[in-house]
Order: structure tokens, then C-alpha cells, then sequence
């Protein structure tokens, strides 16, 4: 897969980095040459100094083979102007953008551009952490029998295994993040102060759930 | 005619003035504060707000307008205006301002664009024609 990508800063880069670590080839635009740095000296792809609107730099950084095209540069207006470009112009099949503001939203939508809005998510993200209702769902499954939801864990129970948690049939420990990573949890994983743990649950078997999370932890 | 001049820089601001001493109803969309409080101070009708959401252009009467003009100073910005004036609004005249002629191929009918001027100089010259 070939993807290009609009933007060498903190999120391009890294987007660029793995995809080219996972063995994709990337072309990176960015109109300062500077930020070619925050690439790894690994890096395979092209980087592409220059306006992102221009023709010639497109093409150089492979937009009429790419299978992906992704803009996130610091310039909402220039993410909607060039992910457009990409779709109607060059017919890159698959292209997403970044937005900070969510006053492009509308624009964005009635153009049919699949963008991701950072300001939201990250607000969406804190307000649900911040929330004191730890047993609501993330997610609902079928009419509601079995149910997604993320909490955080009580202090006192650091140090125990993740799977203690686990009751057949009923709650199974799915992901846990620590420190802004997630990771998917084995028989040694153990709990830290200040995990979030995402279970998914029996409807029915909710009220055991929040017996556990409330301090009683009867295994 | 009701002309909404979206971004009023050192350009904007003077095709507004151009066109108001031409008998036209002109509004202008600033995101600027200061810049829009000079307007303002200066006697033109302003609405401070970033003219690329459509509340802004709304807000300065977009839905009663015959003629956009997209004069900021940012090329990918004068798009979004302009497709969003055409598409959204519907506004019947979309002129767009192009700061860098290396941009031109971009400003067509596809981003809603009616004319395209890249000097200050033709752009008053080309609206005053119109409104004539």
C-alpha cells in the first residue's frame, strides 16, 4: 500500500513512521524541510518539501499510485482542500483527514470527507473519563444481554492478577490502559494504581461487576 | 447589491470601501478582532468571526446575498469559503481572491468558484462591472 500524507508534525510523523515500519511505503509532504527530522534515520519513504496544493508536489510524493491518502497539517482549511484534491482530483481510494476546529465540521460532512475532529475526540475522551458513572457502557451489544464497559479499578486492588476478575459466562477482562497505552492483558498481567480496565459484561451479572469494583472482592 | 467580503485584510478591506462607494450593501466577515474593530471604527458594517463556518457567513446575511467574495489571505481558505458559499448557502456570485497564482488550477467551478482574481486591483475592477 502507498500513502501519502500531508503534515510531518507530531502526527504525521508518527503515522508515517509505523506505517513505514510496517513495510508500507509512505510519501510525506510537509512545507518546512525542517520537520524531516522528526522521522526516524530508518525512515524509507520520500519526504516532499513544498505546498501541498501544488501539482508537482503531490505528484512527487506518489498521490497518483497511492492507495491512502491521510492530510494532517496544522491547517484545518488546507486538510479539507487537500483531502479533497486527493478524492476528486487524483481518485486516491481511500482518504482521511484531520480537523482541530470543530466549526469545519459541517463543510467537511457535506463534502462527503471522513475527518477526524481532535478537539472533540480528546474533550469526548476526558469528559467520559471524568465522569463519575464507572459501570456506563462504551458499548451496547445485541438488544443489550452483553455490554462494554471501561472503569477504573480501586487502588487497593494493585498488584492482583487481571484475570482474577474473570467469571465465566459472565465478566471477561478485555483491555487495559495504563499511562495512555492500552494493552490486552495475559494470565500474569497485574493491576497498577490508576489503571482504567475495559470488561465486557453480562447485563445480568452488572450488579457483581460493581460488587467487585466497589470493594468486595469475593473470589 | 448585498456583497459579503469574506476576510477583511489590507484587500478586503478595500473592495469593501470600493464597493460601498459604489452604492452596494457590503458586509464583511474578520475573524481578527482588532482587524474587525478597525472596520468597524472606520464606518463599515462587520461580523467577527472565522468567515469559513457557516454560521459566520450566515450571520452576515449569506442567505440574502447576491455576490461572495473570498478575499483572505489564505488560498485554501478562499476554497472552503467559496464551495461553502455556492454549495451550502447558495449564493448566486462566488469571487474568489488567489494570493498565489501557483494555486490558480484550483480555483474553478469545483470549489464553486464563479471568477478568480489574484490582484487587489482587478478584483475591484471586476466587481464594480458586475454591479454596474
Amino acid at each position: 500500500m502507498h500513502v501519502v500524507i500531508i503534515g510531518c508534525g507530531r502526527s504525521g510523523s508518527a503515522l508515517a513512521s509505523r506505517l513505514d515500519a510496517e513495510g508500507e511505503t509512505v510519501g510525506v509532504i510537509d512545507c518546512n524541510g525542517d520537520t524531516r527530522s522528526r522521522l526516524p534515520a530508518s525512515f524509507r519513504g520520500t519526504f516532499v518539501t513544498g505546498d501541498a496544493l501544488r501539482q508537482s508536489v503531490l505528484k512527487e510524493a506518489g498521490v497518483e499510485t497511492a492507495d491512502a491518502f491521510v492530510t494532517v497539517s496544522s491547517n484545518d482549511s488546507l486538510n479539507i482542500v487537500a483531502a479533497r484534491v486527493a478524492r476528486d482530483i487524483f481518485h486516491v481510494p481511500h482518504v482521511v483527514g484531520r480537523l482541530h476546529d470543530v466549526g469545519w465540521q459541517p463543510i467537511s460532512s457535506h463534502l462527503g470527507i471522513q475527518m477526524v475532529t481532535t478537539v472533540q475526540m480528546t474533550v469526548d475522551r476526558i469528559h467520559l473519563m471524568l465522569a463519575h458513572r464507572p459501570l456506563d457502557p462504551e458499548l451496547i451489544f445485541g438488544n443489550g444481554e452483553s455490554l462494554l464497559i471501561r472503569s477504573s479499578v480501586p487502588d487497593y486492588l494493585a498488584g492482583r492478577r487481571v484475570i482474577e476478575f474473570n467469571v465465566e459466562g459472565e465478566i471477561q477482562v478485555v483491555e487495559v490502559s495504563r499511562g495512555g497505552h492500552s494493552i490486552i492483558p495475559g494470565a500474569a498481567t497485574t493491576l497498577h494504581e490508576g489503571d482504567m480496565v475495559s470488561f465486557a459484561v453480562a447485563s445480568s451479572s452488572l450488579g457483581r461487576l460493581q460488587s467487585f469494583l466497589g470493594g468486595r472482592w469475593d473470589q | 447589491m448585498k456583497i459579503i467580503v469574506a476576510g477583511g485584510g489590507l484587500v478586503g478591506g478595500q473592495v469593501a470601501r470600493a464597493l460601498i462607494a459604489s452604492n452596494n450593501q457590503v458586509m464583511v466577515v474578520e475573524s481578527d478582532r482588532e482587524t474587525a474593530a478597525s472596520l468597524a471604527a472606520a464606518g463599515l458594517e462587520v461580523v467577527t468571526g472565522n468567515a469559513s463556518v457557516a454560521t459566520s457567513l450566515e450571520a452576515a446575511g449569506a442567505l440574502r446575498a447576491d455576490v461572495l467574495v473570498a478575499c483572505t489571505e489564505r488560498d485554501e481558505e478562499n476554497l472552503v469559503i467559496s464551495i461553502m458559499a455556492k454549495r451550502h448557502l447558495e449564493i448566486p456570485r462566488v469571487i474568489a481572491r488567489i494570493n498565489d497564482d501557483a494555486n490558480r488550477w484550483l480555483f474553478d467551478a469545483f470549489w464553486g468558484v464563479d471568477a478568480a482574481i489574484s490582484s487587489a486591483g482587478a478584483l475591484v475592477a471586476l466587481i464594480e462591472q458586475t454591479s454596474d
